[in-house]
């Protein structure tokens, strides 16, 4: 690799960390971040999965339940699969924009191998446009619109075992649109002890995440809103498909925790924080833990305050008084309610500052103090 | 503004086999087709009224690379006319979303300080603008090529049909012009069609379009497919990019009815994004409002009044 690849490769990764840390630079402590790797002069060009052949020409998307309708070299809504000559392609397929190894916590993924790392990747491309996008650059570029790197799954897993790093994150912007490159990165994983997570909008159809489910050991979850118009307005998408997907991934047996990100006049009202306690208590179970995130200025949203601290606590308290046992408020760092309580004697079992785990009281998955198994892997 | 909703349909009697024109044969068209759309005399000074001062951008569509993109000899003939109406080559620029379709298309890149310039927006890093240019529901960083490089811009789509939009025209080809055109191809990619010509850059550095329809795809565009393009000689000219994209859409229609096919209204995709253009003020889809002028050319260069059809 000449100097000037080398440059262009470090300038990749650096962009990848800024994307996702410069806010926050007092939470990372020393996240060690990844090497230079060759860039991309191309998309990829592995045929897609999920999408059916029309009979009067062009294809059906069946990744999403967008069922983007695609005529010859046009792509779906997610930018980074194309119909050429009525087959589908994926262009992302080991083509990874951001790398960085981050802390579980930053997923967040607070009931997951508490304190250890997580290898996190993205390509280009999401099937969604929400209008608070802390990751726009590369969520809303298609491919060819930002430097990628041309890592196949192999290589990641061989990073990750060189590194001892435990899980592979698919993050930052929507895996489910590289959807061939995460499946194969983590059924290679699996085979050398890797875990791998997805940290996703949920929109997907259900044949796709049925086969999917198997491959992954935990589920984040953005429950953007309670209420379809807010998907609608906001989101670019549909509230009732996302909702089928947590259900799914619960009866799949895949751990799952929710994140709300709190957006100031737009879905901070109580009704909707009981609402969705509510249904959560109803249709996941009232150990499904969620986090409630604060809100702030990016890409289209930028005339909004940041959410206030009240408000995140007001969604807080609602849903402890529904019923529900692990309630976290997240971009707040110091905040008691980012450390984990027993449900059964309230002491505190997971005590964090930011990403980082000041002090851990499970044992062996059980409340140190009560013995209470607590829900979550361990 | 003078010429406002006229559309100058200039038609070649050799195109109508489907004959691919040259430059000479581009370069009678347009001449013919300014001098009726600015009036006849002085066109130079015509066409330096109408381009603000500094580069000029000639914005093509080369979706489909060598079948049936912006022909070569269509630029060729159109720089040499900017050229002789005082542009430098320096400040013409050749554009398209990547280099690599341009390149499909037969043009030679040109990436350098010095010449006719050609190349994609994903060239030398060029990219997109920082800045979200939002109107209605659509939001979209523009191409610095269009926002920064060139005080105005020349857009030269090729007529087709387009199996979401209805009609694949000269608004329909600023989707290449924008970062996230994957998403506003819903709903027949109305009203995002018009939001995105509204946007500022476009809407004021646009000032006038010429639609290459010597070969018209009427049916399963906007991919090539050559059982469903029809010949049809000519070039449509307008500085107003709504009415020049509704007398293509009729051509289309009349093309589909010639051939027996389902009507764009009946295949559900009836191009409403002209409409909405039209409710929006960018321009006129109303085809009674529109003055349409068609000229035919015969091979020595002789002009007469013409058909549409």
């Amino acid at each position: 690799m000449d100097r000037r690849l080398f440059m262009k490769c470090v300038g990749c990764t650096a962009a990848a960390v800024a994307t996702h840390s410069e806010l926050w630079p007092e939470l990372l402590g020393g996240v060690q971040n990844v090497c230079a790797f060759t860039l991309s002069d191309n998309l990829s060009s592995v045929e897609a999965r999920h999408y059916k052949k029309l009979d009067d020409g062009g294809i059906e998307c069946r990744l999403c339940p967008r069922h983007c309708r695609i005529t010859d070299l046009e792509r779906g809504f997610c930018g980074v699969r194309e119909n050429r000559g009525d087959t589908y392609y994926t262009l992302v397929y080991g083509r990874p924009c951001s790398l960085n190894i981050d802390p579980i916590e930053k997923k967040p993924l607070f009931h997951f191998h508490p304190g250890s790392e997580a290898f996190s990747l993205a390509t280009a491309g999401c099937n969604v446009n929400c209008k608070f996008c802390q990751n726009w650059e590369i969520s809303q570029s298609r491919p060819e619109q930002i430097d990628s790197m041309d890592l196949p799954p192999k290589e990641i897993v061989r990073i990750c075992k060189e590194r001892i790093v435990p899980t592979i994150a698919y993050t930052y912007s929507e895996p489910v649109i590289f959807y061939e490159y995460m499946y194969d990165i983590a059924e290679r994983a699996h085979e050398q002890d890797i875990k791998s997570v997805m940290i996703t909008g949920g929109y997907i159809d259900k044949e796709p995440l049925a086969e999917l489910c198997p491959q992954m050991d935990a589920i984040k979850v953005d429950l953007k809103s309670f209420r379809e118009n807010y998907y609608k307005d906001v989101v670019n998408g549909e509230l009732k498909p996302v909702l089928d997907t947590l259900v799914q991934i619960k009866n799949a047996g895949v751990w799952l925790e929710i994140v709300y990100l709190v957006v100031p006049t737009l879905n901070d009202t109580d009704d909707e924080f009981i609402d969705l306690a509510r249904w959560i208590r109803r249709n996941l179970g009232p150990d499904t833990p969620i986090h409630f995130s604060r809100f702030h200025q990016q890409y289209l949203l930028r005339d909004l305050p940041v959410t206030p601290l009240a408000t995140l606590e007001r969604a807080h308290a609602a849903c402890l008084a529904e019923g529900l046992n692990f309630v976290y408020i997240g971009n707040i760092p110091g905040h008691a309610a980012e450390s984990t309580y027993c449900p059964g004697c309230a002491e505190v079992l997971i005590r964090r500052r930011g990403y980082r785990i000041m002090a851990n009281e499970i044992r062996s998955g059980k409340c140190r103090y009560c013995r209470r198994e607590i829900p979550g892997v361990f | 503004m003078f010429g406002m909703s006229r559309v100058v349909v200039v038609k070649h009697a050799s195109g109508k086999s489907g004959e691919r024109l040259n430059a000479d044969q581009y370069r009678q068209l347009l001449m013919i087709g300014f001098s009726r759309l600015f009036g006849g005399k002085s066109l130079v000074d015509k066409i330096r009224n109408l381009l603000p001062e500094g580069a000029v951008g000639l914005k093509t569509n080369c979706l489909t690379g060598k079948f049936n993109s912006t022909p070569v000899p269509l630029i060729d003939a159109l720089t040499g006319i900017l050229e002789e109406a005082g542009w430098g080559s320096n400040d013409i620029v050749i554009w398209e979303r990547t280099s690599r379709e341009l390149k499909a298309a037969g043009f030679k890149l040109n990436a350098s300080g010095f010449g006719r310039r050609c190349f994609g927006t994903d060239a030398n890093n060029i990219g997109y603008g920082r800045r979200f240019h939002t109107f209605g529901d659509s939001s979209s960083l523009i191409s610095n090529i269009l926002e920064q490089a060139v005080a105005g811009n020349i857009n030269l789509p090729v007529l087709k049909d387009h199996s979401i939009a209805g009609l694949s025209g000269g608004m329909k080809n600023m989707f290449g012009a924008i970062n996230n055109p994957n998403k506003f191809h819903g709903n027949c990619c109305d009203p995002h069609v018009a939001e995105v010509s509204m946007m500022e850059p476009i809407r004021i550095k646009n000032r006038l379009t010429i639609m290459d329809a010597t070969r018209v795809q009427y049916h399963n565009g906007p991919g090539y497919d050559p059982a469903c393009i029809e010949g049809y000689g000519s070039i449509m000219i307008s500085t107003d990019p709504v009415a020049v994209d509704a007398v293509g859409y009729a051509v289309i229609e009349r093309l589909r009815k010639q051939k027996e096919l389902p009507s764009l209204e009946q295949a559900k995709r009836p191009a409403r994004y002209l409409r909405t253009a039209q409710e929006l003020g960018l321009g006129t889809a109303d085809m009674k409002s529109i003055d349409l002028q068609v000229i035919t050319v015969d091979d020595k260069g002789r002009s007469k009044p013409g058909d549409l059809f």
